[in-house]
């Protein structure tokens, strides 16, 4: 049996990656979190933070992606976020732009701490990529 | 004769009339598409996301301590939330009406019920036909448009959950053109909160898996179920954003036909005003002549 699953990428407005991964880390909430064929059945929930894929071609791919959930069952691999972005469609203006509509966020109880900072995290590295 | 110029004129205007209407036709036609391919994109998004609910309620199991409160009916406040969503733009026929109409069919029903409404309307459209009416609208966005984005559909869900679990409203209704198929359009009223049961007991069909949970599984509930009100009014600005292109389209198509009518029938007046004109010019030919003899 190849070492190989199915990883599919969503986001609300589109299905982002439909490929077939030899391994895949995914930024969850708390820390990276690696993902090999086969493993168990997980329910995870997302931060922000770059997504690393390896296709089975051997082709290492990598996206940008903030909140959402991440489930591994029966060998495939669903990440669910609202913003999935690959590095080529980053650019500092995006970016100067997410991080004032981040900077703009007003918190109030825990939820709106953690949504503040994910979304700080991600314009902080949506300009580091477009700033490469 | 100043007939058969006047003719001339209208028949001319008819036909750019026709022009323009047919390229709206076609336009609305493109655009039909294109937002109905976004609302086949969404939906793997939604279906997976409905999957992974009902998974999950089903690891909780039946536990009433486990009722997100995004799930349980609040205390009947007397007042409600209403979402209408009309589109920015006219020409497109009876579609914004018929979701107005809806709406106001809804407000008489529950002020009967002795509940208030709070309207947050979307478009320009339902923002100018309430302003006229005087009716009060506790929001006005006119920015969505007719490619609904994500990002800007998130903030109204997320003031929309604020106010519910604030117990400011009891419930929130969305007013919208529900796109059934091509050929199909109705204008409805759905409820977004309280969640309707995420778990069509086993509909999806979804595996029965044990699943490792990160976090514990009461908080990953406590933040998929705001992700699936908001892909629910995702999707619902989604579809009326195709809805209204059909719409357009229709009426854009009855609009070419209407002229196309109306060029046939000017035409038919122009040849036979000019058929009158020369039958009178012989006539006064024919009988100069015999005048003369």
């Amino acid at each position: 049996m190849a070492n190989t699953f199915e990883l599919s990428v969503i986001t609300p407005e589109k299905g982002v990656l439909e490929t077939v991964a030899v391994s895949v880390t995914i930024p969850a909430y708390d820390g990276e979190l690696g993902v090999l064929a086969h493993r168990a059945p997980l329910l995870v929930k997302l931060g922000a933070g770059w997504m690393r894929i390896e296709t089975a071609e051997g082709q290492k791919l990598r996206l940008l992606v903030s909140g959402g959930f991440a489930q591994m069952g029966d060998n495939k691999l669903a990440v669910l976020t609202e913003q999935a972005k690959a590095p080529e469609e980053l650019d500092t203006a995006r970016a100067r732009a997410a991080m004032e509509a981040a900077e703009a966020m007003v918190v109030t109880d825990d939820a709106s701490f953690e949504a503040r900072a994910r979304a700080l995290r991600f314009a902080k590295e949506m300009a580091k990529a477009a700033g490469e | 004769m100043a007939n058969r110029r006047v003719l001339v004129k209208r028949r001319k205007a008819a036909r750019n009339i026709r022009k323009i209407t047919r390229t709206m036709q076609l336009v609305a036609t493109a655009r039909f598409q294109a937002a109905f391919n976004r609302v086949v994109a969404a939906r793997p998004y939604t279906e997976k996301l409905a999957q992974v609910v009902s998974d999950l309620s089903r690891a909780l199991g039946s536990d009433t301590d486990a009722q997100h409160s995004l799930l349980k009916a609040q205390h009947d406040t007397g007042r409600v939330a209403l979402v209408v969503i009309t589109s920015n733009r006219g020409l497109c026929g009876a579609y914004n009406a018929n979701v107005l109409r809806k709406a106001s069919a809804f407000l008489e029903q529950q002020s009967a019920e002795g509940r208030s409404v709070d309207v947050h309307m979307m478009g320009k459209k339902g923002v100018s036909y309430f302003r006229f009416l005087k009716r009060p609208m506790v929001e006005e966005n006119v920015d969505i448009g007719d490619i609904p984005r994500f990002e800007s559909v998130e903030p109204v869900a997320d003031a929309l959950m604020a106010k519910f679990l604030a117990g400011q409203v009891s419930a929130v209704h969305l007013a919208f053109m529900k796109f059934l198929s091509a050929g199909q359009q109705r204008a409805e009223i759905v409820q977004l909160l309280p969640l309707a049961e995420p778990a069509e007991s086993g509909a999806t069909g979804g595996s029965n898996l044990d699943y490792e949970l990160l976090p514990d599984a009461e908080s990953l509930l406590s933040d998929l179920l705001p992700a699936t009100v908001r892909a629910r009014l995702f999707q619902a600005f989604q579809e009326a954003a195709v809805s209204e292109q059909v719409a357009r389209m229709v009426a854009m198509k009855a609009a070419t036909d209407a002229a196309e009518d109306m060029i046939r029938r000017l035409t038919q007046e122009y040849n036979r005003a000019r058929q009158t004109a020369i039958t009178m010019e012989l006539l006064d030919i024919v009988g100069g002549a015999n005048a003369l003899a």
